[in-house]
């Protein structure tokens, strides 16, 4: 069943409520990291490797020492912690010892009296390398002759495989097959506000206070006091305003470990914040994974099955506490059939270490790889059938009566509006005026394409980058005043949930949105959680919110019940109030009601402890919702300097009932940018020697305002089965938006016979494109295409 | 990301700043600082003393000499994409300033520093050479006056003395034909990939009497495509002729390759933005 979200209307929940958030971030009142400043904070720079694979000789940090403001300089020497990998037995020293094995590696630490003091002592450190020959491709690094990143593991750190029953004959029975390869580059996050962190030892309490731009605070305080071997208690996170996270902010790194024990040596606050290029060097990266991929299907245009061959470069370490290349391959794997009824699939998934940045989580993680090979797929099976891609997708779509849907792969899909995400998608587009006019456009020389990428989201899965917690926990508190202070473990970088909670909690006490205050982010406030991340907190930590909310509300209700007299299935709560149903003036006002429960206690009945306060652990009785939807992407492709703009962008989503949808549409503004960003623009390069070119934001390349058009949303809603109908929807507008790009791309440049198989798509890859075709005339780029019968 | 130490003065007049450079061993200018301040932030120059010379009045105003219209060292190029008489006169140069960067680099960024620096990628160089300006400095031995086609040597290489102020720019205004800027902006940084600046002036039915075109952003520094001019000379434009005469545009350069061009990919948008800005100043109505 699908209702349009403007039915369902408590007062808060569903309405476009303004952010609680925004007027301090738009006025510049909002605390970060860097504008914490305690006295006689001393500040870090590492020194990091410059060679990609080598034998450390010797490193020289004397002189360091000596320069004015350096308090203390550490090498491996000095610092005996590594971020250990049990499950893969390779552990990576905090600093860098006797090898290094990527470019930005952490090397040397120096701590001064501030960052210039210790930037020019840094320059002063001699290190001395012996290099060995580095392993940058994933294809060389499955090699078995290839030297291996770690001596003592093979290169490939991950294997797996999968196929259905009766795969191979339902592959080779089939009419016609194609081939092709898909390549992701590599990629990272590139947060506004970079990473960082400061450790402050309390003096009061003699734990350390450890201050740290992160996505989960009790994830970050269970690693840091498993690393340092110290208790829980004895450290307390503290989670700041937070510029965006998008995964590698999930991620636990060896500078913080640094940071924490130099503050405990010296007892002086510690503060470390990365700078741009150490934000692209040494944050975790993501993608960079290459599918070989065979499909099957019949003349329709019908696809039998799909097999995958993934490869994913984990680069030089497992990170920690999710190792990315893992993580992207094998729920791409899981995932690959997406939103269609493709009956059979087979996967091999190769992981491999490299000489480059570890992989952790970027937002999408697997997604935007498995929509790409999934979208290009559906769109090559047309291509070879001289099908419209609209019609091939309708032939493979989930329609609505195949859910409860269990895929190929094993997994569940809950009901979602699969089959009219498309129909919406393509009206809102006006996909029939589209084409008609594209025709005109290409013989005028004007190549403009039409993308279209239907996507599939699981959300609020038990594991996920923050962590393995299946629930999330909210504590409410009702003040003696009325008001409500509520804390959650959830861990927002800029997703709103100070507001989206807010609404959830006001709605089930009957007060005023703006009466609610969420706490998030100190683990010393918070009850314990998973932090955001995998598109958990809408559906799990809204989950607790209203559990919490309404076990508040049930004592609200008895109490104004017994006060007033009446039975409680009469009690009504809402604004700001409790009365008897058809009895207006027979009230007790919230605040009535609160100060009775904390300062009256003798009026309550008799069983009712006093306080108004719960704490309330929800699990969603499913651990898995799935989100879905369809964007669609225009381009226009100068096919004279291969340049790439899109023009526009329609986009129908469902992620269940919306709490917000402004918050909603914020969340898919920000995907399709950054989708557009992962299609045509961002890449980290790393040369033959394993240096990393694009160290900066003059090489690697971000979407700005010209790049993103007005992008038109609709919402459609298919209530999950979780507390609220609530859906997570994270990361479904960046899964879904580059395969939406590189297909109109791809669409645009029919004519030539391409057909985009890497992203991102760079203007001199459209020419040599281009070129290819009017050198060979041959049907596609793809030479791996291919046809039986 | 962070600067090594140096000092800051600031001069208010240029007498001021030459004593100043001279006092210092590694002393510096510093105008709108945005092409120093990105090096020193990555240690790639690493100067013992900055000379702020932004509030020195008499570099700072555009005038019309005769035929020539003279621009302070300290004009913005937001200044420059502005001015009544400079956007009447010299349409081109307008053009070009008011592609440089994004707004907050036109508002800082000046003429003097552009030129000083001498970056390949910048944009006013090719409008200097295309219109043939004359570059007008100040040492301790006195003024010094440079043209154009002697004043850049290679990339950030220049031949003003270490020892030299740039004072001012003075532009001939052309007496017939039209101009433009066409460029391929870098996707992050906005500088040209590849800048072109094309004059033209034809005769009535067609014939062109006279061309420049110079480039941007393609060789080591901004250079005039001499065999694009000559192919075009006393001919008349068509598409076929105007295609081939494109092609020119890198004959006389070693083209650059950086992480987001290619050295061929450059040299064909070099091609195709010579044969845009070529067309677009013919199709302008002339003087
Ligand atoms: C993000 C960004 C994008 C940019 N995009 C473009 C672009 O698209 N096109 C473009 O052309 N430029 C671009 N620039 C560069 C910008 O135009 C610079 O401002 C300009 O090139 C230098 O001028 P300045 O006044 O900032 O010089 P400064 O940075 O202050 O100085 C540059 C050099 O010139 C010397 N110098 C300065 N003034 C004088 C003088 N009067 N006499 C002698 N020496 C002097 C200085 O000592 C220094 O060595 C960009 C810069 C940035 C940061």
């Amino acid at each position: 069943m699908t209702v349009r979200f403007e039915q369902s209307k408590p007062q808060f929940t569903g309405a476009r409520v303004e952010r609680a958030e925004d007027a301090r971030l738009l006025t510049g009142r909002a605390r970060y990291l860097d504008d914490l400043d305690f006295p006689g904070t001393l500040e870090v720079a590492f020194v990091r490797s410059t060679h990609a694979a080598a034998k450390l000789v010797s490193v020289h940090a004397e002189a360091a020492s000596r320069m004015p403001g350096v308090r203390m300089v550490w090498t491996a020497a000095d610092i005996h912690v590594t971020l250990d990998s049990p499950e893969f037995g390779v552990n990576q020293p905090v600093l860098a010892k006797d090898e290094v094995r990527y470019v930005g590696e952490p090397v040397v630490a120096i701590f001064a009296d501030s960052r210039y003091a210790a930037e020019d002592a840094a320059d002063t450190v001699e290190v001395t390398y012996a290099d060995l020959p580095p392993v940058l491709h994933i294809r060389e690094a499955l090699q078995a002759e290839t030297r291996r990143v770690h001596a003592e593991r093979p290169n490939v750190m991950y294997h797996q495989e999968y196929q259905t029953d009766g795969f191979e004959e339902a592959f080779g029975n089939a009419l016609h097959h194609l081939s092709a390869t898909f390549t992701l580059h590599r990629q990272t996050a590139v947060p506004m506000e970079t990473r960082g962190c400061m450790a402050a030892p309390d003096g009061a309490t003699n734990r350390l206070h450890v201050y740290v731009s992160h996505q989960s605070p009790h994830g970050f305080r269970a690693d840091l006091c498993k690393f340092l071997g110290v208790p829980e208690h004895a450290v307390r996170v503290i989670v700041p305003e937070v510029g965006g996270a998008f995964g590698i902010k999930a991620m636990f790194y060896p500078e913080y470990v640094v940071v924490a024990l130099a503050a405990l040596r010296l007892r002086r606050p510690v503060k470390w914040i990365a700078d741009r290029s150490e934000c692209l060097l040494a944050d975790c990266h993501a993608r960079d994974g290459i599918h070989d991929v065979d499909v099957a299907f019949d003349g329709d245009g019908r696809i039998l099955a799909l097999r995958d061959h993934l490869m994913g470069d984990s680069g030089a370490y497992p990170a920690v506490p999710f190792c990315g290349s893992i993580g992207e391959t094998s729920l791409a794997a899981r995932m690959l059939t997406g939103p269609y009824k493709i009956p059979h699939l087979s996967f091999t998934i190769d992981c491999t270490y490299s000489n480059k940045a570890p992989l952790g989580a970027y937002r999408g993680v697997w997604g935007p790889p498995a929509s790409f090979v999934q979208e290009g797929v559906v769109d090559r099976v047309a291509r070879a059938l001289h099908k419209d891609p609209v019609a091939v997708r309708r032939i493979n779509l989930l329609q609505p009566e195949d859910f409860p849907y269990r895929t190929a792969s094993g997994f569940v899909y809950d009901p979602g509006s699969y089959a009219e995400s498309l129909e919406t998608a393509l009206e809102l587009v006006d996909y029939d005026g589209f084409r008609k006019r594209q025709r005109e456009d290409r013989s005028r020389g004007v190549y403009r394409g039409i993308g279209i990428s239907v996507f599939v989201e699981p959300t609020a899965m038990a594991a996920s980058e923050a962590g393995d917690i299946p629930y999330e926990a909210a504590t409410v508190r009702m003040e003696p005043t009325g008001t409500v202070t509520a804390a959650l473990g959830l861990g927002p970088s800029g997703q709103g949930h100070e507001t989206t909670m807010a609404q959830l909690i006001a709605d089930e006490l009957g007060v005023d949105v703006r009466d609610v205050v969420v706490l998030h982010g100190d683990t010393d406030s918070a009850p314990y959680g998973g932090g955001t991340g995998g598109s958990r907190s809408g559906t799990i930590g809204g989950g607790a919110a209203l559990t919490a909310g309404r076990k508040l509300r049930d004592k609200l209700l008895a109490l104004a019940a017994h006060l007033l007299e009446a039975d409680v299935a009469d009690i009504e709560l809402k604004d700001g109030a409790a009365h008897v149903a058809g009895v207006p003036a027979q009230r007790l006002t919230v605040q009535q009601l609160a100060t009775a429960a904390y300062t009256d206690v003798n009026r309550l009945p008799e069983g009712m402890k006093p306080g108004l306060e719960v704490m309330a652990r929800y699990q969603p009785t499913r651990p898995i919702t799935f989100s879905n939807g369809t964007h669609i992407a225009v381009v226009d492709v100068d096919v004279a300097t291969g340049q790439i703009q899109t023009v526009d962008y329609v986009v129908a989503n469902d992620c269940g009932v919306l709490i917000n949808p402004t918050i909603v549409e914020g969340q898919i503004h920000g995907g399709v940018a950054q989708g557009i960003g992962e299609a045509l623009l961002e890449e980290l390069k790393y040369d033959t020697e394993g240096q990393l070119t694009t160290v900066s934001l003059s090489d690697y390349l971000l979407p700005t305002t010209h790049d993103i058009p007005n992008i038109r949303i609709r919402h459609l809603v298919t209530p999950s089965e979780s507390k609220g109908g609530f859906k997570g929807m994270g990361e479904g507008s960046l899964i879904a938006a580059p395969a939406a790009v590189v297909a109109a791309v791809s669409d645009a440049l029919e004519p030539f016979g391409v057909m985009v198989s890497s992203m991102p798509v760079t203007p001199d890859q459209v020419l040599e494109w281009i070129d290819a075709d009017q050198e060979k005339k041959v049907d596609s780029v793809d030479s791996k295409v291919y046809f039986e019968n | 990301m962070i600067p090594s130490a140096f000092d800051y003065r600031r001069a208010s007049s240029v007498e001021e700043a030459l004593s100043l450079l001279q006092s210092t061993e590694d002393a510096k200018f510093v105008a709108g600082g945005h092409s120093l301040l990105p090096l020193m932030k990555m240690r790639f120059a690493s100067p013992g003393m900055l000379i702020d010379i932004r509030s020195i009045q008499e570099l700072q105003s555009i005038r019309r000499d005769g035929n020539r219209v003279v621009i302070g060292a300290l004009c913005t190029h937001r200044h420059i994409a502005n001015d009544e008489t400079i956007v009447q006169a010299l349409p081109a140069l307008a053009e070009a300033a008011g592609r440089v960067g994004d707004l907050q680099v036109r508002n800082r960024g000046t003429i003097g520093g552009n030129l000083a620096h001498a970056d390949p990628a910048s944009d006013l160089p090719a409008l200097a050479l295309l219109y043939g300006a004359t570059i007008h400095a100040e040492g301790p031995d006195g003024p010094e006056d440079y043209p154009v086609e002697e004043f850049f040597l290679g990339p950030m290489t220049t031949a003003l003395r270490p020892t030299q102020l740039l004072r001012s720019v003075s532009f001939p205004v052309p007496d017939r034909g039209s101009e433009v800027y066409e460029k391929f902006a870098h996707p992050a940084s906005g500088y040209a990939v590849v800048g072109v600046a094309a004059w033209v002036a034809t005769d009535a039915g067609g014939i062109i009497q006279d061309i420049r075109v110079a480039l941007n952003g393609v060789g080591y520094c901004a250079y005039r495509a001499t065999s694009v001019e000559q192919a075009l000379f006393g001919r008349e434009a068509t598409e076929e002729l105007l295609e081939k005469a494109s092609h020119l545009a890198t004959e006389e350069v070693e083209v650059l390759e950086d992480v987001f061009a290619s050295e061929n990919y450059r040299r064909h948008v070099a091609a195709v933005f010579t044969r845009r800005a070529i067309r677009r100043a013919l199709d302008k109505a002339t003087r």
